[in-house]
């Protein structure tokens, strides 16, 4: 998702949090804590970080199959799996939108995948062209003038699905099928370069917070990094990917419209809230919610229950996204506000306590 | 805000800055009596407490809920891609332009990164012109190219042309033997659609960062003129100037503070003018496509409807206007408080000016009467001919800048991943940067050049801290 929103929520504590001073509690001078709180980012970088992009690499490699069976054999089944595998690959990647810091953000990985709305115009342009519609080319795409909204997620998405979601594997023309198969190419290439960044040092980075790393200095600054990433995905989620499209009543604006895949994006987003919260991706380690509970078990309590409230609220709406912002507008507004209430509770409750009990 | 909030906010805000550089330590130097005129709130009351990759990004503290909305919107607006048309969202890119949204090029709201060898500029644009006045005073537009080189085009339209960097490396010594380099840029067009002629002016312009903005608009005009001694009167060797420059809406000449020239009077013309510039999205203040009278130009001329509304227009100048600004870091280091003497002894701070309080601004209280620290004065010095674009822009000489803010400037490497400094991103680090002072500034840099490898590091750390 190439938009990115910061909301800074107001800075206007509750008087408890006066009652912060240096002779008090502030830092926990604990050393099993601080060995707590080391493991805590050792899970965090190794088991959910890179362990997602490792299995986004995995999913990008599978679509990248599916596609080519699907070419090869073009029939409405090789064409349902193939828009499967795109799901799949979705449900990592908008779950990994909960760290979206580090190398997807510095080394431009983001906007190559996943900047949105597709530019029809040059797409057709593209596909009337000669131009040979290999990785090359579409790699070097935004050297040849045209942007990133030409590739990564939406433009697959876009040749798989139709502009109205109705495509049936007939209707895949020689160009599209050459198109489509420069673009999993280059989103296989993409993943391995978000995974490979991880693994060949930004997973130590965030390990040796505190510790010699160079992007954090602190293990303060890695935690509040991680708690501003799920506060920031929560916000866009709520103050923009669902807010805008539904105060213009405008399925355009949608995110993923051709797959009607939105709210399932939303959601993998707020579960990815909980993944890193929790430290587990897909093996359970120790996550903040260990940071959490060794302080303060009526915090954890409350993260937890307005995560899974603003979960619930997304579950609860059973159209798909474009048609739930006319035909729903009251489960939506839940949605919205549910997610936004996470949001603040992680900016103005998690951020504050990650402040004071990390160094 | 009334006392008691102010005491309580004030208290809020010391005690988490406590926690948040001093560990157990108190801090003596911060009393809660400064509150927010303290030094280290760098944007008064709209400061933000972020020092991680996002640090340039939050809005204004204390919005109430329908501009913190207002807020949102234009941040949306500032994110968005836009495309060719016709298209059912953000419809209306190009033909020509720089790149396809505002954070493109002014990436996490902070400073663009300059290309690495043989790659095309994405976080930064070609000012163009040829000699003489325009009817306003601007500088005159390039037949064929207008006033700036837009590198991109739609698919099937050409681009106008590129510019090749190369670089040319020397090397210098401090008094005390050290050596440092400093590498000077030469610029060459490439793929022009069209000639150029030969008595072009380029000057290159880095992305820069939009936080802060609405506090450096909110200095009244008089305070910043009463800062200017055009003919150095007072003999310190300083001549800052102001930059008359024109307003599109009041249909006159204006002062200039805002773009690396001082050469946009307001945000609302910044913006407007990089939305048709850099995007090629039309809007009220500057209807007429960038290509206009040019082959690749593809509309109506006589159509009068424009591609960006009014509405979003003004979401997007509230985004750029209430975006707070880093609080320092380290403030109270003892080489941080050394290197601000230093700052201060080598006379810096006669540009680079540290405390001005915004006027008061009755429909935006959030901006009004803040002390804030954004270390600039908004004049223009000659800064010697080394670091020269050689392109005058309304008054502002072709050896003239506007003196760069230093806010936020230790968070360039967390934030956008590099550090590049200066209009054209040629200097590597903060102390190059220093080293390319001329002009008015050379007996500064002439101080800085003679200062021992202790204090040269202080000095930097004090920048740093910014």
């Amino acid at each position: 998702m190439n938009t990115s929103i910061k909301k800074s929520l107001a800075l206007v504590l509750p008087l408890s949090m006066l009652g912060l001073s240096c002779s008090k509690n502030n830092t926990d001078n604990n050393s099993n804590n601080s060995t707590l709180k080391t493991e805590v980012l050792a899970n965090i970088a190794t088991n959910v970080c890179t362990a997602s992009y490792e299995d986004m690499y995995a999913k990008a490699l599978e679509l990248q199959t599916a596609v080519t069976t699907l070419i090869a054999t073009p029939t409405d089944a090789n064409l349902a799996t193939a828009q499967a595998k795109w799901r799949a690959m979705r449900v990592t990647w908008e779950q990994s939108e909960a760290w979206l810091f580090g190398p997807v953000e510095s080394e431009d990985i983001d906007p190559r995948i996943d900047t949105w709305p597709v530019d029809f115009n040059s797409l057709n342009d593209i596909l009337s062209s000669s131009n040979k519609l290999d990785e090359a080319f579409i790699d070097n795409l935004a050297d040849n003038d045209i942007q990133n909204a030409l590739k990564g997620f939406h433009p697959i998405e876009y040749l798989l699905w139709g502009q109205n979601g109705a495509k049936k594997a007939a209707d895949l023309k020689p160009r599209e099928t050459e198109y489509l198969t420069g673009l999993t190419q280059n989103l296989v290439k993409l993943s391995k370069e978000a995974r490979d960044q991880w693994t060949g040092g930004y997973k130590d980075q965030l390990t040796k917070a505190g510790n010699g790393s160079t992007e954090f200095a602190t293990q303060q600054l890695a935690y509040i990094q991680i708690a501003d990433a799920m506060a920031g995905i929560a916000e866009e989620v709520s103050g923009s990917k669902m807010l805008e499209p539904f105060e213009a009543k405008n399925p355009a604006l949608e995110e993923s419209p051709f797959a009607k895949n939105s709210i399932a994006d939303f959601t993998n987003n707020i579960q990815g809230i909980l993944a890193i919260y929790q430290g587990n991706f897909i093996v359970d380690g120790k996550g903040i919610e260990d940071v959490v509970r060794a302080n303060n078990l009526s915090l954890d309590a409350e993260i937890k229950s307005k995560h899974a409230a603003a979960i619930a609220a997304l579950k609860a709406i059973d159209k798909p996204f474009g048609e739930a912002i006319i035909s729903e507008p009251a489960k939506v507004q839940n949605a919205i506000d549910k997610v936004g209430e996470l949001a603040t509770v992680i900016d103005e409750k998690l951020k504050p306590f990650l402040t004071q009990y990390t160094k | 805000m009334n006392m008691r909030k102010t005491t309580i906010a004030v208290l809020f805000i010391l005690a988490t800055m406590v926690a948040l550089q001093v560990a157990c330590r108190k801090a003596d130097s911060i009393s809660p009596d400064d509150n927010p005129d303290n030094e280290w709130l760098s944007g008064g009351s709209q400061t933000a407490f972020d020092q991680g990759s996002g640090a340039f990004s939050h809005a204004f503290s204390s919005l109430p809920a329908n501009l913190l909305r207002v807020h949102e919107i234009g941040d949306g607006q500032f994110n968005a891609t836009f495309v060719s048309a016709p298209a059912p969202l953000n419809p209306g890119l190009g033909p020509i332009f720089n790149n396809v949204s505002c954070g493109s090029c002014h990436v996490s709201d902070g400073r663009g990164k300059v290309p690495g060898l043989g790659e095309s500029a994405a976080n930064m644009l070609f000012r163009l012109s040829i000699p003489g006045e325009g009817e306003h005073g601007n500088p005159v537009p390039v037949p064929g190219y207008g006033d700036q080189l837009q590198t991109r085009a739609l698919l099937n339209t050409q681009r106008e042309g590129d510019v090749l960097i190369t670089y040319t490396d020397n090397t210098y010594k401090f008094a005390d033997g050290t050596s440092y380099s400093l590498r000077t840029p030469t610029y060459t067009f490439t793929a022009l659609y069209t000639t150029m002629p030969g008595n072009v002016m380029l000057s290159p312009r880095v992305a820069a960062p939009v936080f802060g903005l609405g506090l450096l608009e909110a200095i009244s005009d008089a305070d910043i003129l009463a800062g200017t001694d055009p003919d150095d009167k007072d003999g310190d060797g300083i001549s800052g100037k102001a930059n008359m420059v024109w307003d599109v809406l009041k249909n006159k000449k204006v002062l200039g503070r805002f773009g690396w020239k001082a050469n946009q009077p307001n945000l609302l013309q910044q913006v407007g003018a990089a939305y048709n510039g850099d995007i090629g999205i039309t809007n009220m203040l500057f209807p007429k496509e960038s290509s206009e009278g040019q082959t690749q130009f593809d509309s109506d001329p006589n159509s009068t409807s424009y591609e960006l509304t009014d509405s979003l227009l003004y979401s997007v100048q509230f985004y750029v206007r209430t975006l707070a600004v880093p609080v320092r870091r380290n403030a109270t280091a003892a080489n941080v408080v050394q290197g601000k003497s230093l700052f201060t002894s080598a006379g810096c701070i006669k540009c680079h000016k540290a405390d001005v309080r915004t006027g008061v601004d009755v429909s935006l209280p959030q901006v009004s009467n803040q002390l804030i620290h954004p270390y600039t004065d908004l004049l223009l010095h000659d800064l010697g001919a080394g670091l020269a674009d050689n392109r005058p822009d309304f008054l502002a000489s072709g050896t003239e800048w506007r003196t760069a803010p230093l806010w936020g400037i230790g968070l360039t490497q967390k934030v956008n991943g590099h550090t590049n400094f200066l209009h054209d991103g040629r200097a590597r680090n903060l102390m190059e940067a220093i080293m390319w002072h001329g002009g008015e500034a050379l007996s500064a840099k002439n101080k800085v050049n003679n200062m021992s490898k202790t204090e040269r590091d202080a000095l930097i750390a004090f920048v740093e801290s910014l």
